[in-house]
């Protein structure tokens, strides 16, 4: 596949393939909302008794996704503010699901498809897909017209697919198999970095004699899994249906569900970033206390936690005590202090750049320990271009950031700032430090909302014709 | 540092030199990296900005600093503090007035328009060139990012149209000592010193000075220009380090060869040869150090190669067919008057192309 931009920085921290186990939690502290989820209907009570895998909460603008307690231990609602905390913690039973009393009339309406459906959406499985387009939780019950599998994530700092897949080559092609029962005649593209490499001759033969995966290579470059990228160099019209896209994790969450009927309660994150000691991979459940994992990995103190990956993560703030259920991966970024004295002129040996004005050009490549400073003070654009040069969407962002200056709506939507993939390289290469990816996404909403309401007064408007019509009508 | 933080009070809001702060923060940004944190993902940042980008331009200058200072004497020292100087203030002046920060752009344009001056010039005619320059070619239009004319080669323009004389009798003929003009300070009141012929006047008077002396610059010119060598060698430095496109330079550079060739070739005792051309008056250093301005030049990069490619035509041309001697000057203005307009049909093409994706 043929891609545009990108750019890999090289930075020190990258997690080690090897998976650690976190010692058992004393306590559980588990967020209510997640980067697409808000659990808002909380099924539980203050001081009731909750055995693991029991639904904590629901998310009913998402069908229902459920917040499942990882551990049994003993609700405690007011203790923190936006999370729902378990003490006095027991070790998991590890029960089986056993479906419930209305379930045999969801398998008549639906057949055994619709239980599968079912088992994935209750046992925590579903939260794992997500729409190529939107980025939203796609309908469990929808049909797709597409499934991107993806072993790659390439964002600096999160959780790696070889990692996760260690030892676990049989789960993922199992996976791969239930999720082929979802379709009909649609195709699965399973994407890897490497066709050759033995992984995927390995899983070549465990899946052969199914048509229905493609196996795709793409190179290891920053941010080409993105999987809003993918579906379009692979031709997937976006109103031909939703696109189902699902990681390595997601897959082994499957496999989890539909073979053993266990519900998915540990999941495997990466802790990273230049302020980590030794970063590694770690096996954590939702809800483990970031600030024990921080206490343990981090070098130093004052540090900014990012939940997620360096480019496009969010910073954890500090009301926020527990891994959330969607996280792929703790960056922890030390602070900026101390300021360089005549820093751009310095010859720049260990500093890693886009440009090529630094001495470390002529060095092999190296990785490079950052922080959070800006490195520069903000300027008009100077019109370099290299934000349109490392875009992997192939817009311009310089230009519509001019728009934006000018608050030229309009043609900011017609600069397709749409297809912007939020990858955070335009403001990474930035020689004036212009926040463009931040004005991007604000500027995406504003539009989508300006478009909805324009769809709204359309129907309102063809409601009023409809009912002055009938009014007509009527007297007759 | 710590002077920094003692006098903060006074230039802060209700101190007394309030409005002094655009210079105070230049000031302590310029000596100390600033202290900003990223506010939003991606959480960490390019070490590039904006003022190692203008330094890295600085840089490459200094080979051609060195020819200029070895052929003709450091009279180039004072008329680059005035340059300085006068300019500084104009930015400083604009940007108190506007309540903005200082920007860098001006780095660049200081130590740009001695050199594409003759040595001889009085020193005022440098303060009110580059004065002029960066407040008609700069900040009436907004200040750096938002200029549509070089500084300099305005500074320079309006020089040569109000001052003809001066700017066409100034020159000086190369040192040819071992240690060239190095301890000499050469004034136009050194008649021995002051020649009126450059390389192009002499070719239009039909005798071609030789390559060799072009290509190592003891030839009179320009300060910065006579020296191909020196040129070359900064400008392959920006090059490389991306400040400056090679799509410009290879485009200028290429069609001003094409050109003159097709010139030489049809009338050969008419007109130069194409190498002549190439390393004569300021079309090298136009090329690599004027026209690749980022601000200026087009955004795209099918704009840069037809405004490049513009620009190397009409330098040609004017050198050739008209009155002047030099088209350099002109041929960048144009090819920056025409550089919004080449933007604007190519990003039309792509918004179209753009429209149909997905």
């Amino acid at each position: 596949m043929k891609f545009k931009g990108g750019y890999n920085i090289l930075l020190e921290g990258r997690p080690a393939a090897e998976v650690k186990r976190l010692i058992e939690p004393k306590e559980l502290y588990i967020p209510l909302s997640s980067r697409r989820f808000s659990f808002s209907e909380v099924l539980v009570e203050q001081g009731q008794h909750v055995e693991d895998g029991d639904v904590l909460a629901k998310d009913p603008d998402n069908y229902g996704v459920p917040l499942l307690a990882a551990r049994g231990g003993i609700v405690n609602v007011d203790k923190a503010d936006g999370h729902i905390v378990l003490t006095d913690i027991f070790p998991p039973k590890g029960k089986t699901y056993v479906p419930e009393k209305d379930l045999p009339h969801i398998v008549k309406e639906m057949g055994t498809a619709g239980m599968k459906r079912h088992k994935l959406l209750s046992l925590g499985a579903w939260q794992f897909f997500s729409d190529a387009y939107t980025g939203r939780l796609p309908d469990p019950l929808g049909k797709p017209q597409a499934i991107i599998a993806s072993t790659v994530s390439l964002e600096p700092f999160v959780a790696r697919g070889d990692a996760q897949l260690k030892n676990r080559l049989l789960q993922f092609t199992r996976g791969l198999e239930h999720l082929q029962s979802f379709l009909e005649y649609q195709p699965i593209y399973l994407v890897m970095p490497d066709i050759s490499s033995s992984f995927a001759s390995n899983v070549r033969k465990h899946i052969r004699g199914y048509a229905w995966a493609k196996l795709i290579e793409i190179p290891l470059k920053y941010p080409y899994d993105n999987f809003n990228l993918l579906a379009r160099r692979l031709g997937l019209k976006k109103d031909a249906g939703p696109i189902w896209c699902i990681r390595t994790e997601g897959l082994l969450a499957i496999d989890r569900v539909l073979t053993v009927s266990k519900p998915c309660l540990v999941r495997i994150i990466s802790i990273g970033g230049p302020g980590v000691v030794s970063p590694v991979h770690l096996k954590a459940m939702t809800g483990y206390p970031v600030q024990s994992i921080i206490d343990k990995y981090a070098s130093s103190p004052g540090v900014r936690i990012i939940n997620g990956g360096i480019l496009d993560g969010q910073a954890v703030s500090p009301d926020v005590l527990g891994v959330c259920t969607e996280c792929r991966g703790l960056t922890v970024l030390p602070e900026h202090h101390e300021r360089e004295f005549l820093g751009f002129v310095r010859p720049g040996w260990d500093r890693h750049s886009y440009s090529e004005c630094f001495l470390s050009s002529l060095r092999k490549s190296f990785r490079e320990r950052l922080d959070t400073a800006v490195r520069g003070e903000l300027r008009p654009c100077i019109s370099c271009n290299f934000c349109e040069e490392v875009c992997p969407a192939g817009i311009m962002p310089h230009l519509i950031h001019k728009y934006l200056y000018r608050d030229l709506i309009e043609e900011v939507d017609h600069a397709r700032v749409d297809l912007c993939v939020e990858c955070g390289l335009c403001s990474y290469v930035c020689p004036s430090k212009i926040e463009l990816r931040s004005q991007f996404i604000k500027a995406k909403q504003l539009i989508e909302e300006e478009k909805e309401e324009i769809r709204l007064e359309k129907m309102r408007e063809e409601e009023m014709r409809e009912q002055a019509h009938s009014k007509q009508e009527s007297p007759k | 540092m710590k002077i920094f933080e003692k006098v903060r009070p006074a230039f802060e809001e209700g101190g007394k030199l309030s409005v002094f702060m655009p210079v105070y923060e230049a000031m302590e940004n310029f000596f100390f990296a600033p202290s900003a944190t990223a506010p939003a993902a991606p959480f960490v940042r390019d070490p590039l900005d904006v003022k190692r980008l203008m330094t890295m331009v600085v840089v490459a200058l200094v080979p051609s600093l060195f020819a200029a200072f070895y052929f003709f004497g450091w009279r180039l020292v004072p008329m680059i503090i005035v340059s300085y100087a006068a300019g500084g203030v104009v930015e400083v002046i604009f940007a108190i007035v506007r309540k903005e920060k200082i920007a860098e752009g001006f780095l660049v344009t200081g130590m740009l328009f001695p050199l594409i001056l003759p040595p001889g010039l009085p020193l005022w005619m440098v303060a009110v060139g580059v004065a002029f320059g960066v407040s008609v070619g700069k900040e009436l239009f907004g200040g750096t990012g938002r200029n549509i004319f070089n500084p300099a080669i305005v500074g320079r323009c309006f020089l040569a149209l109000a001052y003809p004389g001066p700017m066409s009798g100034n020159w000086i003929t190369a040192g040819t000592s071992p240690f060239g003009r190095m301890l000499q300070y050469v004034t136009p009141s050194n008649v021995d010193a002051v020649s009126a012929a450059t390389p192009l006047v002499l070719a239009k008077q039909g005798n071609l000075v030789d390559l060799s002396h072009m290509l190592i610059g003891n030839v009179s010119g320009s300060l910065g220009e006579t020296s191909a060598v020196a040129i070359i060698i900064g400008g392959v430095f920006l090059l490389f380090t991306r400040v400056a496109n090679w799509r410009t330079v290879v485009s200028i550079l290429g069609s001003a060869a094409v050109m003159s060739g097709i010139l030489h070739h049809a009338d050969p005792v008419r007109f130069a040869p194409a190498l002549w051309h190439l390393c004569a008056g300021g079309l090298l250093f136009g090329a690599f150090f004027m026209a690749t301005d980022p601000v200026t030049s087009p955004i795209s990069n099918a704009g840069k190669w037809i405004c490049g490619i513009f620009i190397g035509i009409v330098t040609i041309l004017i050198r050739n067919f008209t009155g002047y001697v030099e088209g350099v000057m002109f041929a960048i203005l144009l090819g920056n008057i025409v550089a919004p307009i080449l933007d604007e049909i190519v990003i039309k093409i792509r918004l179209r192309k753009l429209a149909c994706e997905g």
